[in-house]
């Protein structure tokens, strides 16, 4: 009863694909800001899965460093967001539009 | 399968748990609901619209302080499992990591992150744009306002 | 759960504690310790001390660390290059001369940012202080031999920048800047650390050396899955050095951002990713050679003719700023693709130089920028020589290196590059990158010919026509300036002008294109007695523009390194090369 390494890491190939797709597809920048959640988890899942495949803690020690990182970046682009979309109704891509030539 | 059994006993716990709160406020309490007490607002007008839900940026910025605080916690967990092998080395490199996060934290103490009360001290920001009725109406679009 | 803990606690007897070497560190924790002592003093002071205080602080703080960063240079030179904290970092030639180039960049920005600081009315301590966190983070990549600590040192350096690049409030283009700025950026990191994990998976280890050793010593039999890693890698450090199919977010954010964060960004950001990417494809990675050299070739020449092309045709100086920096990357991309120790010498010595050059470039943008970096547009520097002749020369000496006239800098940097990959047989990269190199040298000189108010006629057409960028100026400058390169011009124009962003240009036709306007360039130099009008001819002159101690201190020293190493180089060549001669730690 254990379940294939590999399973794991395709899990995690298409945990990362699907948050990749999303923050290309959607507009809505907090749904983007999940969405680089969700890659950055699909990749502690395949740090995770290394490491128990592997033998070796590094994988497992890599995580945490990665969560870390997660959080620090989820809320300086959540300042960013309340910083801009104080004034605004909607948080969407869509209307960030002044920069261009 | 035996390993899973204590997640399965959990899952049921926590299920329970939540069910019987939200029963519980539900049953036990006494509601008496009235159509002016279920309107927006008790002042005797009929409200037009929804009103818009206003999010007080505070509470968005004690949201992300807790992220951070919560997080470092993660690297404690680990040190404090070898704490005894690492001995004064790893107290140190604690104390610095410390540190690091108490300037954090003095930093947002000090522009006022935790402050609740009404805003006392406003920083004046003395800006060097003259405002003058062009930039100010052109802030403001008249099509944003007609919507 | 419980083979996880057991895992971790079959560790715990095996306990050894790492040897830490803190003088090898020292650059960095002198950098990022001042930053956390900056906000430190800056929460403490109730009423906020005066600005000069901070820049003077910062400044300090980048001489020292670059000063101990020399130190271990010279430690380098006598004990030969070895790896601290139990092979976490590499300290060699190759990191010494990025803490180096670093912390010249911090003391540059403190100087930059201090007339943009007073202008604005911005928290000087909160700038700075992030610079110099941002600088750490850039100092750890250099230094960084194992992929954690690259990943680390990369999240150090983007979420800093990304806060920068938000820091002027009252301007919404800054927020927006920094909202494409961050998006981009936390997709490329994650690109970065998926890369890392399939690489961990591959070799077993994170570490740089170890990952060297043991693709040296295995044939792979996770063949797909390193390679796999290695694109993903490849791509993210592609995105902060915006290498150009990863370049879409550079002209935005560096129009966005306020103009002494974008120098800092241009200067810090690029070094960080190249010493990150020539580290790991040269130290952990010689043996895969024959994979990824094809593909950093199609980078490069893309980045070489886009960036050029792209440049000639914006209004913005700030977006025609950023399109030269992408035609840089594709220069420097080119010292890596030569896969040699020459190549990585002067992969050292451009960005070296580079950072001067766009630090300089950025101080005078600030400047003439005014309050709330509205000016920004080609017009905005009309007759800047007769409204202030020093700031004016000193940035026309800027660009002119940046476009590689011979006796400065930006000249022996391309040259450099050229040269390395020249030895290793890339003779059509290198015409490539000469032909780039010329067309993108015409923006420059327009640009300084604008400032000079010498033809005029070429930007004055320009002048009432004040529609979208492209098409219609860049068909007004042939017009008029040079008669027989219009339509090669003109056509550059209408490939590129109207979506700039998407236009994905074929080698073969961006050849050609680039060729064509090298032609019109050489005319319009040699032509250039000819057309240049009496000055005045020009439209009324704009705001009168100040001229700040502090400007004038880093464009003279930013003026000085490029002319003085430009003609006498053989200091900074040495340093750069020094550099790569003890590079590589197996």
């Amino acid at each position: 009863m254990s379940i294939p390494g590999s399973w794991f890491l395709v899990v995690a190939a298409m945990l990362f694909t699907v948050g990749a797709i999303g923050l290309l597809v959607r507009r809505n920048v907090l749904v983007m800001f999940m969405c680089v959640e969700l890659m950055l988890n699909a990749v502690n899942l395949t740090f995770v899965t290394f490491a128990r495949m592997l033998h070796d803690v590094g994988g497992q020690a890599a995580v945490f460093f990665v969560l870390v990182v997660a959080a620090a970046e989820v809320v300086v682009g959540l300042g960013i967001i309340v910083a801009i979309f104080r004034r605004r109704a909607g948080a969407t891509a869509d209307d960030l539009h002044m920069l261009k030539g | 399968m035996a390993q899973y059994l204590g997640i399965f006993v959990m899952l049921v716990l926590s299920t329970l748990f939540a069910l019987v709160s939200w029963g519980m406020s539900r049953f036990a309490a006494s509601q008496r609901p009235t159509a002016a007490k279920e309107a927006p607002f008790e002042c005797g007008i009929v409200p037009a619209f929804e009103p818009v839900e206003r999010f007080p940026v505070r509470f968005y910025l004690v949201a992300m302080i807790f992220i951070i605080f919560d997080i470092e916690v993660v690297f404690l967990y680990p040190w404090a499992v070898i704490f005894h092998q690492l001995g004064r080395f790893g107290l140190v490199e604690m104390l610095v990591f410390a540190l690091a996060v108490v300037v954090a934290f003095a930093y947002l103490v000090s522009n006022g992150a935790l402050e609740w009360g009404p805003a006392k001290r406003l920083r004046r920001v003395e800006s060097p744009l003259v405002r003058t009725t062009a930039s100010t109406v052109r802030k403001v679009p008249s099509s944003e306002r007609a919507a | 759960m419980t083979p996880l803990l057991s895992l971790l606690v079959a560790q715990v007897p095996a306990l050894r504690l790492p040897q830490v070497d803190y003088f090898a560190l020292l650059p960095e924790i002198v950098m990022a310790g001042m930053a956390f002592v900056t906000l430190g003093a800056r929460s403490l002071t109730r009423r906020g001390l005066p600005p000069a205080v901070w820049t003077l602080v910062t400044m300090a703080t980048g001489l020292a660390s670059g000063t101990l960063a020399v130190l271990l240079g010279r430690r380098v030179e006598t004990h030969g290059a070895f790896a601290a904290v139990d092979g976490a970092l590499a300290v060699d030639g190759f990191s010494v001369l990025f803490l180096v180039l670093v912390s010249a960049a911090v003391v540059l920005f403190a100087l930059a940012a201090h007339p943009w600081i007073e202008r604005e009315g911005e928290d000087g301590a909160e700038l700075l202080s992030l610079g110099m966190l941002s600088a750490s983070g850039a100092m750890f990549m250099a230094a960084a031999n194992d992929l954690l600590v690259i990943f680390l040192g990369l999240e150090i350096l983007s979420i800093a920048l990304y806060v920068l690049a938000a820091l002027n409030r009252r301007r919404a283009a800054s927020g927006e800047a920094a909202i494409k700025y961050f998006v981009l950026g936390a997709f490329s990191s994650a690109i970065f650390l998926y890369g890392i994990a399939l690489t961990y998976g591959a070799t077993g280890s994170t570490n740089l050396a170890r990952i060297g050793t043991y693709l040296a010593a295995n044939v792979s039999t996770h063949g797909g899955l390193l390679l796999a890693g290695l694109a993903l890698l490849l791509v993210g450090l592609g995105f902060k050095v915006a290498a150009v199919p990863f370049h879409t977010w550079t002209p935005d954010v560096y129009q966005g951002s306020p103009s002494p964060v974008t120098g800092f960004m241009a200067a810090v950001a690029k070094a960080g990713g190249f010493a990150a990417l020539v580290r790991i494809l040269f130290a952990a990675m010689p043996t895969l050679r024959l994979d990824w050299q094809p593909v950093l070739y199609a980078l490069a020449v893309l980045s070489l003719v886009v960036g050029a092309i792209l440049a000639v045709v914006q209004r913005d100086v700030k977006r025609m700023l950023a399109y030269s920096s992408i035609s840089h990357a594709g220069f420097i991309l080119v010292g890596v693709v030569a896969a040699s120790a020459a190549g990585a010498a002067s992969v050292g010595y451009y960005l070296l130089t580079y950072t001067f050059l766009i630090m300089g470039s950025f101080a005078v943008v600030t400047v003439v920028g005014g309050p709330a970096d509205a000016h920004q547009d080609l017009e905005d520097y009309r007759g800047l020589a007769r409204r202030q002749p020093l700031l004016a020369l000193g940035f026309a000496i800027l660009l002119v290196a940046q476009a590689g006239v011979p006796f400065t800098t930006g000249f022996l940097a391309k040259f450099y590059v050229l040269t390395a990959v020249i030895a290793q047989g890339g003779y059509v990269l290198a015409v490539i990158a000469m032909l780039a190199a010329v067309a993108v040298a015409f923006f420059y000189l327009r640009l300084v010919l604008v400032m000079y108010g010498w033809a005029g006629a070429g930007a004055g057409a320009g002048a009432g026509a004040v529609g979208p960028v492209g098409d219609a100026d860049a068909a007004g400058a042939g017009e008029v300036v040079l008669p027989a390169g219009t339509t090669s011009l003109a056509g550059v124009g209408a490939g590129g002008g109207g979506e700039p962003d998407l236009a994905v240009l074929g080698g073969g036709g961006g050849l050609a294109l680039a060729t064509a306007t090298s032609t019109g360039v050489e005319q319009a130099i040699s032509g250039e007695g000819l057309v240049a009008a009496p000055e005045g001819l020009a439209a009324g002159d704009g705001d009168p523009v100040p001229f700040p101690d502090a400007t004038k201190v880093v464009l003279a020293l930013c003026v000085a390194f490029t002319v003085v190493f430009g003609i006498w180089p053989a200091p900074v060549v040495d340093f750069a090369r020094h550099a790569t001669l003890l590079f590589g730690l197996r």
